[in-house]
């Protein structure tokens, strides 16, 4: 049962995100992210981290294409335009780095990915994944945790400084 | 891994619920079509320009701050359910997050960033 | 039990979709959506290698790629918001300043 989810997430999984560098409406391409988003959550509960799948609907799927889709709407793209011989070098240069790529990848698969069994003990994970994470990260992590704040902090600033440091000089949209 | 059965067959059901009740109404509903319709009803009047007008970018604005106080609330999770293990160890580093983040609050405050003029 | 080379295979194959992505498309706005997709594929090996090391420190280095994605797509829409405003266009091939 398990490995078939697997699987069925996987496909799903590539299928979208070849739609979102595929289509040419970038609406529609920020929607398949979301899809693919969704099944990548539905990949890490498979994989027994529960609190990250849903870490990753609430922070990705949710938040940040809201704000995807905003800018989208705010800057009223319609379909791209993807003409010329120039693109089309481009694109098939793009295309053959990405074969290389996999090719690289499947010579190291070759070699083995993973070495070593599965470690014996298991993480104490009373009280579920969340609880589990929670007693690592606010004991061990605890300055890369209060660094994020920081981080937090540095992106309220930058994005309002961005936003609304000065007014448009073109002339606003409505 | 079981006891996420539940929750696949409420995603299945609820996709089967969507694409059966908008499958059928495709299919047995009746079509007569006319120009008016088709149109795109506006209160009555005459529907004017293109529907897909710009946004303004002060939603853009809240979505940014909805995305980063989104993250700081889900740093939270983790903490509230582990919080008897922590105890005032883990009160104060939470309590000095959220500190340094009130900073970013008050900043916008001051910024008039929430402000819809 | 699902094989640890599997996720990490899913993983190679959503950083390539990520890669070509951004080396295909124009729009920057595309771009930035194809880096999210190599961003999540690291994401995915690390929840695959701590489930192979039972550990649960890729998990918590997993939460912190997120919200170093989040702060990122705060910014970094700022940007072409703002590249929009100055240069009507979000094409990276005619946003081409610098190129003397």
């Amino acid at each position: 049962m398990v490995p078939y989810l697997f699987l069925g997430f996987a496909a799903l999984l590539v299928a979208t995100a070849l739609m979102v560098i595929l289509h040419r409406n970038p609406v529609t391409s920020a929607l398949f992210l979301v899809l693919s988003f969704s099944s990548l959550a539905g990949i890490y509960l498979l994989l027994q981290a529960e609190f990250i799948g849903m870490v990753q609907i609430i922070v990705y799927a949710g938040a940040s294409m809201v704000l995807f889709l905003f800018v989208i709407m705010y800057l009223n793209l319609q379909h791209d335009v993807e003409k010329g011989a120039q693109i089309a070098l481009r694109r098939g240069i793009g295309w053959m780095v990405g074969a290389l790529l996999l090719l690289f990848a499947g010579l190291l698969a070759k070699k083995g990915w993973v070495s070593g069994p599965v470690a014996a003990l298991p993480p104490d994970t009373t009280g579920g994944n969340a609880a589990a994470i929670g007693r690592v990260l606010y004991s061990r992590f605890l300055f890369p945790f209060e660094i994020t704040s920081i981080l937090l902090l540095v992106a309220m600033v930058g994005a309002i400084v961005l936003a609304k440091g000065r007014p448009a000089p073109q002339g606003e949209a409505e | 891994m079981l006891a996420y059965l539940p929750v696949l067959l409420f995603v299945l059901v609820g996709l089967g619920f969507g694409a059966v009740t908008i499958g059928l109404s495709t299919i047995i509903v009746p079509r007569r079509e006319n120009a008016v319709k088709n149109s795109a009803y506006e209160c009555g009047v005459e529907p004017v320009g293109n529907a897909r007008g710009r946004f303004s970018v002060k939603f853009y604005l809240v979505a940014v701050l909805f995305i980063l106080f989104d993250i700081e609330a889900v740093f939270l999770y983790p903490w509230a359910v582990s919080f008897h293990q922590l105890g005032l160890y883990g009160l104060i580093e939470m309590v000095l997050f959220i500190l340094i983040l009130l900073a970013g609050y008050f900043y916008l405050l001051k910024k008039r960033a929430l402000e819809w003029e | 039990m699902i094989p640890t080379e599997w996720a990490l295979a899913l993983s190679a194959v959503l950083f390539v979709i990520g890669v070509v992505g951004v080396l295909v498309r124009r729009n920057a706005l595309v771009i930035f959506m194809s880096i999210e997709l190599m961003l999540n594929a690291a994401n995915l090996a690390f929840v695959a290698f701590a489930r192979q090391q039972n550990s649960l420190d890729g998990q918590i280095f997993v939460f912190f790629v997120m919200t170093v994605a989040a702060a990122e797509v705060a910014v970094g829409l700022a940007i072409i918001v703002n590249l929009f405003r100055l240069r009507e266009t979000v094409f990276v091939d005619e946003i081409n300043l610098l190129k003397g």
